[in-house]
């Protein structure tokens, strides 16, 4: 309690010393609440303060991005979404602190975009700009015309945040035998050697815009190294699986992609594959004594944005595919995923319609997501959706079937 | 979009100043009156700062701030705009590269700050709103002189002020307006008032010019008013600050400065 307090009176000396040093401040209050359709529980219960605290210079910026929130209790929480200064050079820029990287041209989906981990702990609801979590790393841009090299250097490694025990986007793992957990190599000590790079050349021109880029980085997700207990079934005489012991390790990966978009007539083509080399897959074969293999994975998206008179349409195919496959992993070797994204604004943008879609082709399963907004005036608006899961109750968004829910957000921004 | 013509509410109403042009009159087609109104000298460069004020019908109001900077450099013009509110818009950049070249499309980026994120997006929405104003993003482009087919209808002397009146006909039929009309001032080339026709021949909507200023040498439309006639709403253009001809960095036209703001 004397922790919130206190940060309740950091931000008010906060707002205070902005406003004397004319750092603009801006931002947005939010109350957002769902109901599952299965049981008519509260699936979800928000209250949100995002805050802004921007100063640029010809030289030097700096950003703060507190937030506050409540998020199913009436507990306070606390969140530095960002937090860096910006040195600007002639030819270069350099960003340190705690930031949040974007890279790629697809639209939710994360393939050639994992500089920084994701927020996944209601699933892939959180708005896009929402997901991702920042990382303390050191950037920097290198301009020359229209292209940019970009270099990061990320010393302290975070990793993707899953929902908890408890949480109604928590998946019981499903174990042969009861398992027992060893987190002692689950976090990577900060230092030089246990570093991510990350390199990324930007062009953008008449014709195309496209990026390259490369990383030597860890896997957000960590792997779970099985260790089998067998014991002698006296009653047959044969061993006999009697537990599990868990060792979740976080392992290097190289990564090479790119990503591309243009216009032809109209339509907006857009590209972005990676190749990941060294992936952990979880498999059957008895002769992978810790229940991983390591394979080489390809992760790509074509994707096209246009228009329909005044609608506004996006489509987007994934595959995903594991290379050198073999019949005891696990993930099946090539999964397939489309998304839909229909737009349409009117009364003066006042009122906004939208339909957005996973759609899972191998497992056969959806996530759709209607939604209305209402802008009452420039700062107020009133949004009413639906999250609504289908299909196979195996695959990545037929699991949460018992999770479709109506919502509404009402916003104010400032 | 061509925002560069945004700073002089583009629309066919610009006009190429200075000379006289009474002696030649009589011999000009309404072709070369609109010729005339499309080549209005400009300047090499441009910085203005934009409000839009969207008003209902019950006169209800909402605006929007924009700072907006236009370069010609080489073949192509490039624009680039910061949006600085309303709240939920504020850093939101635009850019665009529009080219001589009739048969090459603008290209359009969009920044937007909460995703950090540049998009490439298509310019093939031009019929539009531009930030749900009551200008279409053609409305503020540059239309080519022969996508019409213009004729001289009359000339009329209002409030002492001579005037050609030039009906624009699109040779696309599917064209958003069916025609349009324009009161271009036999002075000085200024249109300061257009008619906007829908796709029953109804009048849609007027631009009216309310302000011309002379700035560095160049004609710029500075207050400008565009009225839905069906719908009774309208939308005002302000432009403040105007500077022309300050030697703009050809970097301010980058990915950079969209991300980075002004």
């Amino acid at each position: 309690m004397k922790t919130k307090g206190l940060i309740l009176v950091l931000l008010l000396v906060a707002s205070q010393f902005s406003i004397a040093q004319n750092v603009d401040i801006n931002g947005f209050a939010r109350s957002y609440e769902g109901i599952l359709y299965d049981n008519g529980d509260f699936g979800i219960i928000q209250q949100t303060l995002n805050l802004n605290f921007e100063k640029m210079g010809d030289k030097v910026a700096f950003k703060a991005n507190p937030m506050l929130f409540l998020y199913n209790s009436d507990s306070l929480n606390f969140r530095m979404r960002e937090l860096y200064l910006d040195l600007y050079f002639k030819n270069f820029d350099i960003r340190i602190g705690s930031q949040q990287v974007v890279w790629g041209k697809a639209d939710g989906v994360f393939i050639t975009d994992i500089v920084s981990p994701l927020n996944l702990t209601e699933f892939l609801l959180p708005d896009f700009d929402e997901i991702r979590k920042a990382v303390i790393a050191t950037k920097i841009d290198y301009y020359l015309g229209n292209s940019t090299f970009e270099a990061i250097w990320i010393p302290t490694f975070t990793p993707t945040e899953r929902p908890q025990p408890g949480s109604i986007w928590y998946v019981q793992p499903d174990f042969p035998a009861p398992p027992t957990w060893d987190l002692s190599k689950e976090n990577i000590t900060p230092s030089l050697e246990n570093s991510e790079i990350f390199l990324k050349y930007t062009a953008l021109t008449s014709d195309i815009d496209f990026e390259i880029m490369g990383a030597y980085t860890w896997d957000d997700n960590p792997t779970l190294h099985t260790e089998k207990q067998f014991a002698l079934d006296t009653t047959t005489m044969q061993s006999k699986l009697v537990g599990l012991n868990i060792t979740p390790q976080h392992h290097r990966l190289t990564i090479g992609g790119g990503s591309f978009s243009s216009e032809i007539k109209g339509v907006i083509l857009r590209g972005e594959a990676a190749y990941y080399n060294g992936k952990y897959f979880l498999t059957e074969d008895p002769l992978e004594l810790d229940g991983n293999v390591k394979k080489d994975y390809l992760h790509y998206l074509v994707g096209a944005d246009f228009n329909i008179g005044s609608v506004k349409l996006s489509s987007q195919f994934i595959q995903q595919t594991i290379l050198d496959y073999d019949e005891n992993i696990l993930n099946e070797k090539t999964e397939n995923t489309m998304t839909f994204l229909a737009r349409y604004d009117m009364l003066r943008e006042t009122l906004h319609l939208e339909l957005f879609s996973y759609i899972g082709l191998t497992n056969e399963d959806a996530l759709i997501r209607p939604k209305v907004t209402y802008d009452f005036d420039d700062s107020f608006s009133i949004l009413l959706g639906s999250n609504i899961f289908v299909g196979n109750s195996n695959g990545r968004f037929g699991q949460y079937k018992n999770n479709s829910m109506v919502y509404m957000k009402i916003k104010y921004s400032f | 979009m061509k925002t560069s013509k945004i700073t002089t509410i583009i629309l066919a109403i610009i006009f190429a100043g200075g000379f006289s042009v009474q002696l030649f009159a009589q011999k000009m087609t309404a072709r070369e009156i609109i010729e005339k109104v499309y080549n209005r000298p400009e300047g090499d460069d441009q910085t203005s700062d934009l409000t839009m004020t969207l008003i209902n019908k019950s006169g209800k109001e909402r605006i929007r701030k924009i700072k907006q900077f236009t370069k010609e450099i080489g073949d192509m013009e490039k624009s680039i705009m910061f949006f600085l509110s309303p709240a939920d818009v504020k850093n939101t950049s635009f850019m665009n590269w529009s080219y001589d070249d009739d048969n090459k499309n603008d290209d359009q980026w969009i920044y937007l700050p909460a995703l950090k994120k540049t998009k490439r997006i298509s310019s093939d929405s031009k019929s539009d709103f531009f930030m749900g104003s009551d200008f279409t993003y053609d409305d503020l482009g540059d239309r080519k002189l022969d996508d019409d087919t213009h004729k001289l209808l009359r000339e009329e002397t209002i409030d002492g002020v001579e005037y050609y009146v030039i009906e624009s006909i699109p040779k696309d039929e599917d064209y958003m307006y069916t025609k349009t009309i324009t009161w271009i001032r036999k002075d000085n080339f200024i249109g300061l008032k257009k008619e906007f026709f829908d796709e029953d021949e109804e009048l849609l909507k007027i631009l009216s010019i309310k302000k011309f200023e002379k700035i560095s040498g160049f004609w710029v439309i500075t207050n400008s008013e565009m009225k839905n006639i069906q719908k009774n709403h309208r939308t005002t253009m302000v432009l403040d600050n105007v500077q022309i001809n300050t030697s703009i960095s050809d970097s301010k036209f980058t990915e950079r400065m969209m991300m980075r703001g002004m």
